[in-house]
């Protein structure tokens, strides 16, 4: 709206958003910018849908926006739903997980399955990612985040200096060097996705 | 107003107090509670010994709105008694009680003490309704406050809320005549269960506080329609509006003014307000304590003479406002102006489901005891009124076990007056360890002592789970992770006098057993279901497994809203997210789920 750009984490609790957040919010503070974040919590905790926003730019006052220009989902129902969130000519990063709401388990709704047709359909650039194959290869499945972040990497402004003391600053120690490789392996997978603009 | 006079009845000489019980008891009131404060105490007192109405004190104002509540859930006329002071330990169910509304009529009496004859503090009671966005009804005399009851009573029933009647000192203990009246008879109610309306989860409450925003709306139509508001033509240029006692004030020192006598005095009727300016071109609002209606008026754009001159603080009398206001007809009146009257507040328009997709509500944990002992309650014929935790989650589809959530605490007193309003075990209070601790101590003493009948289940997770696990007093886990000294539940209901069982919640079985001997067993008990939050614990009891022969894919197992479950192409699935807790495994008919204490493992 003012020049910030608005980044929003869509997934299930319990996937990383959080920390998927803070990442991002580290590393654009890395590179020197001013960063607001929000986060709503509380039910979410119990597997419901969370959704996480950061901002950044020279100066950020909004905590949130209406619109985001990048959204980053860890399950693809979730993606599907970020859709709305995202500002005309926006890019979706999503994983191709799959976690059926009770809903759908009870066979009183069907899980979704036009995301590509939808995405296309809102002129969205979407980048699909096998995540959780990525994060198992990288040595932890729970670095499913940080693969989205890799390939999200690919279409935000920061330098691979400042994304290295993002991760440094969010991440424990013990998971760091997991979670370095499951950054790469998502920037490599993110680049090799044909980009239709 | 609907009233017929009695013929047979002489006009009484009542306090205000004994006026609002009368009154009550007339328009039906069945149950009556509250505790005892300077005003308000004869309320109560005199309604207990009225005919026909069940009267209690309770161990404070909280339990007392929330006790009123379960009478009113069942089906009863409930009218709770209180100072001021009062309404702020019953903000919590008070506020919240707003957005749920009520089932038969509910009124607060809230009385107020300005001048502080035996209080701490003269707040003025009236920004509750505001705050609370309710209708408040003030009668200024004995009589008023015998009639203005079942006006209440017949309000909270049309518009669906609770209605705050508020005195003051003066109205509660001066004396006046009263000719008794028999208002329209209150209609039948009986208890209806409706998730989204008692259970305010968010998305339950994010549709009801747009129904408050819209009846605040219409109340304000009715307001500017009301009786009770009555515009009195005077023969000088010269207008007052005052409500309650400050109204006989300011009328026996200016005889000849015009009034807006306010009696529904919330929402404010700005037109009836605008009418007074067209008819005089002075205009004074007269009101002990807060420039309450001073504000509103002055918002309108509309010149006022008020708390400059008008004490703000302590009691009022028709001296004091005549020596105020007097002066100001002397002068040279303020140049009319045109009020601005407030457009309606938009509302937000309620949230559209993004392009028809499934919702993800949000869940209980596999493995979850919480779902036990729901499970097991769903067996019994027992209203379950709950409160505020995981357990909450229990109340959502598919497993639709818990009828209410108000406010933290809330369930064993609104168990005790849904109990008490139908003369037996009808409703269960569902609570869990850490709000048991917040605030469930004190209604179970409440419910002990005015002998309820009730089953309490404290569902004991040894920890605050929904906010992520922090200490509480019966885990003795304090802010810091230091370990301090753990308080015992059993032992603190024993402690009262109220009999107490502990069981493992994990043992389906005996949650059965005990929970079938408590519902056949007269008067109040504890059940502690016992199981930490599976978050917490490391090992695992299993997994279950799935014999495909036997599996018709039926679906009963889903009622339990287990997220490791999932239908598969010829069988349920099993999820690594399944813990054993083998509660699957007893609701299916078909014996196709087994537990196996070998498999799964890991955390």
């Amino acid at each position: 709206m003012n020049g910030a750009t608005t980044v929003s984490l869509v997934g299930v609790g319990g996937q990383g958003i959080l920390l998927g957040a803070a990442v991002l919010a580290e590393t654009a503070m890395a590179e020197g910018l001013d960063v607001k974040a929000s986060e709503v919590k509380g039910m979410a905790q119990r597997g419901g849908s969370v959704l996480s926003t950061v901002r950044f730019g020279r100066h950020v006052y909004s905590p949130v926006a209406h619109r985001a220009d990048l959204v980053f989902a860890t399950e693809l129902l979730e993606g599907l739903r970020g859709l709305d969130l995202l500002a005309a000519r926006g890019t979706l990063v999503c994983a191709t997980t799959r976690i059926l709401p009770g809903g759908v388990l009870r066979g009183e709704e069907a899980y979704p399955d036009e995301l590509a047709a939808a995405a296309a359909a809102r002129g969205v650039r979407l980048m699909l990612l096998d995540a959780e194959g990525l994060a198992r290869e990288a040595g932890n499945l729970r670095a499913v985040n940080v693969v989205l972040l890799g390939a999200a990497s690919l279409v935000l402004p920061f330098s691979a200096d400042a994304w290295e003391r993002g991760l440094a600053a969010a991440v424990p120690a013990k998971i760091l060097d997991v979670n370095r490789r499951a950054f790469a392996l998502g920037r490599d997978a993110g680049a090799r996705q044909e980009v239709p603009r | 107003m609907g009233y017929t006079v009695c013929p047979v009845e002489r006009a009484l000489f009542l306090s205000g107090n004994e006026a609002i019980a009368q009154g009550a008891a007339r328009a039906g009131v069945r149950f009556a509670c509250g505790y005892p404060g300077t005003p308000s105490t004869e309320i109560v007192e005199s309604i207990a010994g009225l005919d026909g109405v069940h009267a209690e004190w309770c161990v404070n104002e909280k339990v007392a709105v929330e006790t009123a509540v379960g009478a009113s859930l069942a089906g009863v006329r409930a009218l709770v008694a209180m100072k001021h002071v009062g309404l702020n330990v019953a903000a919590d169910p008070f506020m919240t009680l707003s957005l749920t509304g009520i089932n038969a009529g509910l009124v607060v009496v809230s009385a107020d003490d300005p001048g502080m004859h035996s209080s701490q503090n003269e707040q003025d009671n009236r920004t509750f309704a505001k705050f609370a966005k309710v209708p408040m009804l003030e009668p200024a005399d004995s009589q008023e406050a015998y009639d203005y009851v079942a006006e209440a009573f017949a309000l909270s029933e049309e518009f669906d809320t609770p209605v705050l009647l508020r005195s003051t000192t003066r109205l509660s203990h001066g004396r006046g005549r009263v000719l008794p009246r028999v208002p329209a008879p209150a209609p039948e109610r009986s208890y209806e269960r409706d998730m989204t309306k008692y259970v305010m989860v968010p998305q339950y409450a994010r549709r009801r506080n747009r129904l408050v925003l819209e009846r605040l709306q219409t109340l304000r139509r009715r307001s500017e329609e009301s009786p009770l508001n009555v515009l009195e033509a005077g023969t000088v240029d010269f207008g007052i509006i005052a409500a309650g006692v400050a109204y006989q004030y300011a009328r026996e020192a200016f005889p000849k003014a015009w009034y807006l006598k306010l009696g529904l005095s919330h929402p404010l009727p700005y037109e009836k307000v605008a009418r007074l300016y067209q008819s005089v071109s002075r205009v004074a609002v007269v009101e002990e304590l807060d420039p309450f209606f001073e504000d509103q008026v002055r918002a309108l754009g509309l010149p006022v003479i008020g708390k400059e001159v008008i004490p703000a603080d302590g009691e009022l009398d028709p001296e004091t406002v005549f020596h105020a206001l007097e002066p100001f007809l002397a002068r040279r009146p303020p140049r009319r102006r045109r009020p601005v009257l407030p457009a309606p507040p938009r509302i937000s328009a309620p949230p559209e489901p993004v392009l028809g997709l499934p919702v993800r509500p949000p869940v209980l944990c596999p493995g979850c005891a919480h779902r036990s002992v729901y499970a097991a309650l769903r067996r019994f014929d027992l209203a379950p009124l709950g409160d505020i935790g995981c357990y909450t989650l229990g109340a959502l589809p598919p497993l639709l076990s818990l009828d209410s959530c108000l406010c933290m605490g809330a369930s064993i007193g609104m168990m005790s007056g849904f109990n008490k309003a139908l003369g037996r075990k009808a409703a269960a209070a569902v609570i869990g360890d850490s709000t048991f601790f917040h605030s469930g101590v004190t209604p179970l003493i409440d419910a002990h002592y005015n002998e309820s009948d009730g089953l309490v289940l404290v569902l004991d997770n040894r920890t605050t789970a929904m906010t992520g696990h922090q200490g509480h007093p019966g885990t003795g886990v304090r802010a810091d992770r230091s370990q301090g000294p753990a308080v015992d539940v059993q032992r603190l209901c024993e402690g009262i006098g109220v009999r107490c069982v502990t069981i493992d919640a994990n043992d389906h079985k005996a949650l059965d057993t005990a929970i079938k001997r408590e519902v056949e067993t007269p008067g109040l008990g504890v059940l502690v279901a016992l199981a930490p939050c599976v978050l917490m614990v490391r090992e695992r009891a299993g997994t279950v497994t799935v014999d495909e022969e036997r599996c018709n894919l039926c679906g009963l197992c889903l009622d339990i809203g287990c997220p490791a479950l999932a239908p598969g192409e010829v069988a349920m699935t099993l999820t690594d997210a399944c813990t054993g807790c083998g509660l699957c495994v007893e609701v299916c008919r078909r014996g196709a789920l087994a537990r196996d204490p070998a498999g799964g493992g890991g955390s």
